[in-house]
């Protein structure tokens, strides 16, 4: 048992860093793009992806022997469908203004396939330790790249972080750069950083083999 | 309705808020399915098929069943909570009724859809149209509806088969190395997105 707590462990780094589902993976990029034009939405999104993937690969592993192999998406989707309705009433009630400004990305999430992808791989087929540790890593490396989407694209298109003004009010009267919190500067931000990490990953590897 | 209504919706979603440019919808075949053109417009028709056929019977549902039901219990909202699982079901089930339709009748067509159709149900595109025509104050009539999610899915498929045409040609260029792949994709994205705030204003 000692061996499974030393890989519950990795299992969750894994998510968090190697197998980062947006910077590596590229799966779940639709809230990635559209949620991230300031940190205060990406964060709030981060949390409630990170409240439906702990849930749903929880009940998965939990039905996984009794979950039949020709409706198991079907399972998966309704599981995920009922948890994103209550994330979504639990942001209605308690943070209106963050959840209308989120939209329909909210109940979008059903359709994330980064948490699908988590039942399917995982869940379905592990305990619920592993499965807990897995969507524990795998929701923090979302929220985390979010984050780091959120940071970057809220600095340069409002000079604020998250609503506090912090560049200089030169750059903000008339010449931040609005293009950054509009759908291009997403595609934009997103592209450089994926740019980025792969640098990161392949000097990583270079050094390693040496 | 007049006919001049109807484009003005229509060109609205096609263009103006273009699915994969200004809604974020549908990112992930836009990325995926994007490596060539005769692929990328398949990908591109079953989604229009299937949006359109989905669009209207969550209109359906929503307007024949959830609202008249909490109507008659006296809460006219008393069953939004069930509109997630209801719209879900009814795009799973949809694509798997038009994979046997067309596999018994039109076979051709079946097999040119390929994996595309099995692979709709994730497609966040459909789901958030069905979505928006909920929410939206225009498209509370059944024709607007059909027109907002035909709409809607034209839009896809001329993004994403322009990303196609650009993308086999991007094979011959001298891409950085860490760029490759997802990363020149998404550039180009933003590229297009620019070139698509262009559209903003047309319709109104």
């Amino acid at each position: 048992m000692a061996e499974e707590n030393g890989s519950n462990l990795q299992q969750f780094s894994d998510g968090v860093l190697a197998n980062n589902p947006v910077l590596v993976q590229l799966l779940g990029m639709c809230p990635t793009l559209a949620v991230t034009n300031s940190l205060e939405n990406a964060l709030v999104m981060g949390m409630a992806a990170t409240f439906v993937v702990v849930m749903s690969n929880v009940i998965t592993s939990l039905l996984r022997n009794l979950i039949k192999p020709h409706v198991r998406i079907l399972i998966f989707t309704l599981t995920i469908a009922t948890f994103v309705t209550i994330a979504d009433l639990a942001l209605k009630a308690y943070m209106f203004e963050v959840s209308q400004k989120l939209g329909a990305f909210v109940p979008l999430i059903i359709v994330n396939c980064m948490i699908i992808c988590r039942a399917e791989v995982v869940a379905i087929k592990n305990g619920v330790g592993r499965s807990l540790a897995d969507a524990l890593g795998i929701g923090l490396g979302f929220t985390i790249a979010l984050s780091i989407l959120g940071i970057v694209r809220e600095i340069l298109g409002s000079g604020s972080l998250l609503n506090f003004q912090i560049l200089p009010d030169a750059f903000v009267d008339g010449h931040s750069w609005v293009i950054m919190v509009l759908p291009p500067g997403a595609f934009l931000t997103l592209g450089a950083v994926v740019g980025i990490v792969n640098q990161i990953r392949a000097s990583r590897s270079k050094g390693g083999a040496a | 309705m007049s006919i001049g209504a109807l484009m003005g919706i229509f060109l609205g979603v096609a263009l103006v808020n273009n699915l994969v440019f200004s809604g974020f919808l549908g990112i992930c075949p836009f990325l995926g399915v994007s490596r060539k053109v005769d692929m990328a417009f398949g990908m591109g028709c079953a989604v229009t098929f299937v949006i359109t056929v989905s669009g209207v019977v969550t209109w359906l549902i929503v307007h024949g069943i959830l609202a008249p039901v909490g109507t008659a219990i006296g809460q006219p909202h008393a069953l939004d909570f069930l509109k997630y699982v209801a719209f879900i079901l009814v795009i799973a089930s949809m694509v798997q009724l038009v994979e046997m339709y067309l596999k018994k009748f039109f076979p051709p067509l079946y097999t040119a859809f390929g994996v595309f159709l099995p692979l709709i149900t994730t497609n966040c595109a459909i789901l958030g149209t069905c979505l928006y025509i909920d929410m939206k104050p225009e498209t509370q009539s059944l024709l607007n509806a059909a027109i907002y999610a035909f709409g809607g899915g034209i839009g896809f498929m001329v993004a994403i088969t322009i990303m196609a045409g650009i993308r086999e040609h991007i094979r011959f260029s001298d891409v950085p190395k860490c760029l490759q792949g997802a990363g020149i994709t998404l550039l180009v994205a933003a590229i297009l997105a620019l070139a698509f705030t262009g559209f903003t204003g047309i319709g109104k």
